[in-house]
């Protein structure tokens, strides 16, 4: 049976043995019930009287202004040529950027203009130019995505402390006050960084803490960890462990007496506060108090 | 400075028998999307009064691919928007006698049928429900949704693949 025969089927596509095939399937009475029942949808009732109602007092609204204008018609060339810049302007800024941000504890999935997806983890921020797209696959990051490229012209990630570009691929790349990573789950993505460039092959990722780069292979993984609702950290300072804890659950995080610098391996669940404590604390060898919104970190008494 | 041209946008007949053509299928697009009349019909509001705004710089031929564009980007803007719960307009095909056994097994089957619509992915309810209900041309589907042909083939395939599965179960 050929790709996609379904569609092809409800589009009577089929040759005449493939049909055939097709009937003599056991799922075929199935899709034959489908195919009726979804012949009877509608969508819900459109008043297109009562739209273009709205629409002309919107459209005249819009056409007020230009009507003003023709009151002072010995101004009117100036302000004509006002209106004009600033309407480029408009266009133009109003353009430029398109912004989807998460908040702490909040996600969010994008797909954009080439239908290349980006995850956007919490408390991030992306902006892009959903104009220019097709010339420009250009995008700003603020915080964490994972992005799934589809194939095309160079796709470019912009972040504070290096950029990323790819042709199509899928990368995640986390940025975060003194953290740069970016991993490499499919093809090969460039990253640049200090004006040096390194070439990054699928299933490797690069990771600068505090401005000191270092290379190393990912689990062998298709996605990172954190699309799965786990937090996973190799060899991290704890204090990043828990910048991102803070991040998960939008909980404030204070410590006492714990050297944050010290490496943490090991992962957290993003869903399960409990859990995701005890993740923590318990390799470090630190305690923790729960109280509300707020969660301290602590040294054990020796 | 000379006229506008004839077959210009900005001409108020060019403009209505624009938005007699393709404003149910914008408010169904955008519907089909987010599962929100209120939203949908927002949005085609919208979508016009910038067509209407930029009437000069688009052309007739243009203007279909311009209001789908708006609204899509208008929808990406609101992606954040809640989750999607879709209503169908009441069947319509005539009432035939009908034993109550059978009329119960329908009214669960189409329950089950709309759940399972709701539950598919974004992109797949869109191009499925555009085909099925409005009629739409996977070539038209794929125009509107700036994908190829093939993955409109996809994502019927997929659709109805899932749709199956969901209802029996599977």
């Amino acid at each position: 049976m050929q790709e996609n025969y379904l569609a092809k089927w409800l589009n009577n596509e089929l040759t005449e043995e493939e049909l055939a095939k097709f009937k003599e399937s056991k799922e075929y009475a199935s899709y034959l019930k489908l195919r009726e029942a979804t012949n009877n949808l509608a969508a819900p009732d459109f008043d297109m009287a009562k739209a273009w109602e709205d629409l002309k007092k919107n459209k005249d609204n819009s056409k007020g202004k230009v009507i003003k204008l023709h009151a002072y018609k010995k101004y009117m060339g100036i302000a004509a040529a006002m209106a004009l810049i600033f309407v480029a302007s408009f266009l133009y800024y109003g353009n430029l950027d398109e912004k989807i941000s998460t908040q702490y504890a909040e996600r969010t999935q994008i797909v954009l203009p080439d239908a290349s997806e980006v995850q956007l983890n919490a408390d991030s921020q992306i902006s892009y130019s959903e104009k220019k797209w097709s010339q420009k696959r250009d995008i700003a990051l603020q915080g964490e995505a994972f992005f799934k490229v589809a194939k095309g012209k160079r796709f470019t990630v912009t972040t504070e402390s290096g950029t990323v570009a790819v042709l199509g691929t899928q990368f995640n790349v986390e940025n975060r006050e003194g953290y740069f990573e970016v991993a490499c789950y499919e093809g090969l993505v460039s990253v640049t960084y200090n004006k040096e460039e390194i070439k990054l092959p699928a299933g490797n990722s690069l990771v600068v803490i505090n401005g000191e780069l270092q290379t190393m292979a990912i689990p062998n993984t298709k996605e990172p960890s954190w699309i799965r609702n786990e937090s996973n950290f190799k060899s991290i300072p704890l204090k990043f462990v828990l910048d991102e804890f803070e991040r998960q659950f939008n909980i404030e995080v204070a410590t006492e007496n714990i050297d944050t610098d010290q490496l943490f391996t090991g992962s957290f669940s993003n869903t399960d506060k409990e859990l995701a404590l005890q993740s923590i604390s318990t390799p470090s060898q630190v305690k923790f108090k729960l109280e509300g919104n707020k969660v301290l970190f602590y040294a054990e008494t020796p | 400075m000379k006229a506008i041209k004839e077959e210009h946008v900005c001409k108020d007949d060019v403009y209505a028998s624009i938005f007699n053509t393709y404003s149910k299928t914008v408010f169904n697009y955008i519907y089909y999307k987010f599962g929100n009349e209120e939203k949908a019909y927002d949005v085609v509001q919208e979508a016009f009064i910038k067509l209407w705004e930029n009437c000069s710089k688009v052309a007739p031929d243009k203007a279909k691919s311009y209001v789908y564009t708006i609204a899509n980007n208008l929808y990406l803007n609101v992606l954040k928007a809640e989750k999607v719960r879709l209503k169908y307009a009441p069947d319509t095909s005539a009432v035939v006698n009908e034993s109550p056994d059978f009329i119960l097994e329908e009214q669960e089957y189409k329950e089950k049928l709309e759940r399972a619509l709701a539950a598919l992915p974004e992109n797949q309810r869109t191009t499925f429900l555009l085909n099925r209900i409005d009629g739409k041309k996977y070539a038209e589907i794929a125009d509107m949704e700036g994908v190829s042909v093939k993955a409109i083939e996809k994502r019927m395939h997929l659709a109805l693949k899932t749709l199956r599965e969901q209802i029996e179960g599977i």
